[in-house]
C-alpha cells in the first residue's frame, strides 16, 4: 500500500512538472507569436490575413530546414502553380478525389460522374495544399481546411493567392523583414520541433494567432 | 623627429597599399564570383534549389563588380552563366555577346541559345504556344547548357501534356508516343538527371504504364529532383502507382512488386506504403 502510494505519488508529480513545462512552453510560444505578430504588422499593416501563413510557414519550414527557409518564404507562391499538377493524368485526378474520404463525399457528384473537368479545375486549387500540403497554402486556407469546406476553398483560390503574392511580393525589396522573420521563425522552431506533424504545429500557432489577434482587435 | 617618421611611414604605407588594396579587390571579385558559383553548382548538383539561388545571387553581385571594374571574356562568359542559372535571359543574352567581344568564341552560340529560350517564353506567354514548343524542342535537341536544356524539355513537356488532355483515340496514343520518345531521348542522353526521369514517369502515367512510370520515379527520387514541391509530387506519384498496381497486377507479380515497394520504403524511412516521410512531419 506504501509503494502504492509512492508510485501515484511520483506520477501526480512527474504530471504536474510536465504541465508546467507545457504551460510555460505555451506561454512562451505566445510570446513569441505576439512579437512576430507585431512584428510582421510593421511591414504588412493592412494584411492581417497574412500573419499566420507567414509565421506558419517560417515555422514549418525553420523546423524543416533552417538553411532553406528565407528562399521558401519567399518562393512558395510557386507551388501554387507547379506545371506538373496542370497536366496530371485524368485518372490520377479522379484517383486524388476518390481516395481522400473527405474529398469523396465533398465531390460525389462530380466523382460518380466522372466529370473530369469540373474535378480537374478543383485539383489545380486542392492538389498544392491536400497533397503537396505547403505549408503557405494550406496556413492561407486553414479555417476552410477547419471547416472541411473544399469548394470554398475552389471558390477563393485565385483571387486569395493573387492578393497574397501582391502582398508579399513588396516584401522582397527589404531583407530586413526577412532577417526578423528569420530568428522569430527560429525561435518558434526550437519550441515547436517536438510537435510531429505540419498539421500539428498550425494547430498550435493558429491557436496563438487567433487569441493574440482577438486581444489586438478587442 | 619621431612623429615625422611616423607620418612618412604611414604615407608611404597608403600608397603602397592602395594599389594593393585595390587590385587585391579585384582579383577576390572574380575569385569570389568563382567561388560562389562552384558553391551554387554543388548545390545544384544535390537538387538543393533554394541554397544554389542563393548562392547564385551572391555569385552575380560579385562579378557586377568585377565587369565593372576589369571587363574581360572569363568575367562575362561567368555572368552569363549566373543570369542563365537565374532565368535572366535577356542579361544573359548579353553577357554571352560581351563575353564574344572579349574573345570567347562559343559566346555568340550561347548568346543564341539563350536568347531563342526568351523567345519562347514571351511566344509561350502571349498563348503562341506551338510556336514556343517548336523552339524548346530545337533547344532540346542543340544545346550544350544544361539548364536551359532542362527548363526547355520542362516547358516542352508541359505544353505536349496539355494537348495530351485535349486528345483522343489514335490522335492521343502518337501524340504520347512521340512525346515518350522525346524525353526517352534525354533521358539517356543525361542517365545522372533525376529531373529527366521524372518527366519520363509522368509521361508513362499518362500511358497508364505503371510498372514502368514506378521504376522511373524511383530513379528520379534517388538521383535527386531540383525543388521540394517536385520531390513531394514525385512521391505522391510512386503512391500512385502503387495503388493503381495493387488493382492491376495478377496476384504472383503483385506479391513480387510488393516485397520489391516494401524494401525502397524501409529506405526512405516511410512509414507505411502510401505515406511519404514528409508527410509526417
Amino acid at each position: 500500500m506504501k509503494n502504492e502510494m509512492t508510485k501515484s505519488s511520483i506520477f501526480a508529480m512527474i504530471m504536474a512538472d510536465q504541465k508546467q513545462k507545457m504551460l510555460t512552453k505555451k506561454k512562451a510560444i505566445e510570446d513569441i507569436v505576439q512579437d512576430g505578430i507585431q512584428f510582421i504588422a510593421q511591414f504588412l499593416p493592412k494584411a492581417a490575413y497574412l500573419y499566420f501563413p507567414l509565421l506558419s510557414a517560417a515555422a514549418v519550414w525553420a523546423i524543416k530546414r533552417s538553411k532553406a527557409w528565407k528562399e521558401k518564404i519567399l518562393s512558395w507562391n510557386v507551388w501554387a502553380d507547379p506545371s506538373a499538377v496542370r497536366v496530371k493524368s485524368d485518372e490520377y485526378v479522379l484517383n486524388f478525389f476518390k481516395k481522400n474520404p473527405n474529398l469523396r463525399t465533398a465531390f460525389q457528384k462530380e466523382i460518380k460522374t466522372e466529370n473530369i473537368t469540373s474535378l480537374r479545375r478543383s485539383f489545380l486549387s486542392l492538389y498544392p495544399i491536400i497533397g503537396l500540403e505547403d505549408p503557405f497554402l494550406s496556413a492561407l486556407f486553414y479555417q476552410e481546411m477547419e471547416e472541411k469546406n473544399y469548394r470554398k476553398i475552389v471558390e477563393k483560390f485565385n483571387g486569395r493567392v493573387t492578393k497574397a503574392v501582391q502582398d508579399i511580393e513588396a516584401l522582397d525589396e527589404k531583407p530586413e523583414f526577412l532577417e526578423g522573420l528569420e530568428s522569430i521563425a527560429k525561435e518558434l522552431a526550437l519550441l515547436t520541433s517536438d510537435i510531429a506533424t505540419q498539421k500539428s504545429v498550425q494547430k498550435v500557432l493558429a491557436e496563438v494567432i487567433k487569441k493574440e489577434m482577438a486581444k489586438k482587435n478587442g | 623627429m619621431a612623429e615625422d617618421f611616423d607620418k612618412w611611414t604611414r604615407i608611404f604605407l597608403l600608397l603602397w597599399l592602395f594599389p594593393l588594396i585595390l587590385l587585391s579587390s579585384c582579383v577576390s571579385h572574380l575569385n569570389d564570383a568563382k567561388l560562389y558559383y562552384i558553391q551554387a553548382q554543388e548545390f545544384s548538383n544535390s537538387y538543393n534549389t533554394e541554397e544554389a539561388i542563393a548562392s547564385y545571387k551572391k555569385s552575380l553581385e560579385e562579378i557586377k563588380k568585377e565587369v565593372d571594374r576589369r571587363p574581360s571574356s572569363q568575367a562575362f562568359m561567368l555572368k552569363g552563366l549566373i543570369e542563365l542559372n537565374l532565368d535572366q535571359w535577356e542579361g544573359a543574352e548579353q553577357s554571352f555577346l560581351m563575353a564574344f567581344s572579349y574573345g570567347f568564341e562559343k559566346g555568340q552560340e550561347w548568346a543564341e541559345w539563350s536568347s531563342l529560350f526568351g523567345l519562347a517564353s514571351s511566344l509561350q506567354e502571349m498563348g503562341l504556344e506551338s510556336s514556343a514548343s517548336q523552339i524548346y524542342e530545337h533547344l532540346i535537341s542543340k544545346s550544350k547548357l544544361r539548364p536551359l536544356t532542362i527548363l526547355s524539355a520542362q516547358k516542352y513537356t508541359d505544353i505536349a501534356l496539355k494537348n495530351v488532355l485535349g486528345a483522343e483515340g489514335k490522335d492521343r496514343e502518337k501524340r504520347l508516343a512521340g512525346l515518350l520518345r522525346t524525353v526517352q531521348n534525354l533521358s539517356r542522353k543525361d542517365l545522372s538527371c533525376g529531373y529527366f526521369h521524372y518527366l519520363v514517369s509522368q509521361v508513362l502515367s499518362h500511358l497508364g504504364e505503371y510498372r514502368k512510370c514506378f521504376d522511373e520515379a524511383v530513379m528520379a527520387k534517388e538521383l535527386g529532383l531540383p525543388s521540394e514541391e517536385i520531390l513531394r509530387d514525385n512521391d505522391l506519384q510512386i503512391v500512385f502507382c502503387y495503388e493503381r498496381l495493387k488493382e492491376k497486377l495478377p496476384t504472383a507479380e503483385w506479391e513480387a512488386f510488393q516485397t520489391l515497394y516494401m524494401g525502397w520504403i524501409e529506405r526512405w524511412n516511410w512509414s507505411g506504403p502510401q505515406t511519404p516521410a514528409w508527410k509526417e512531419r
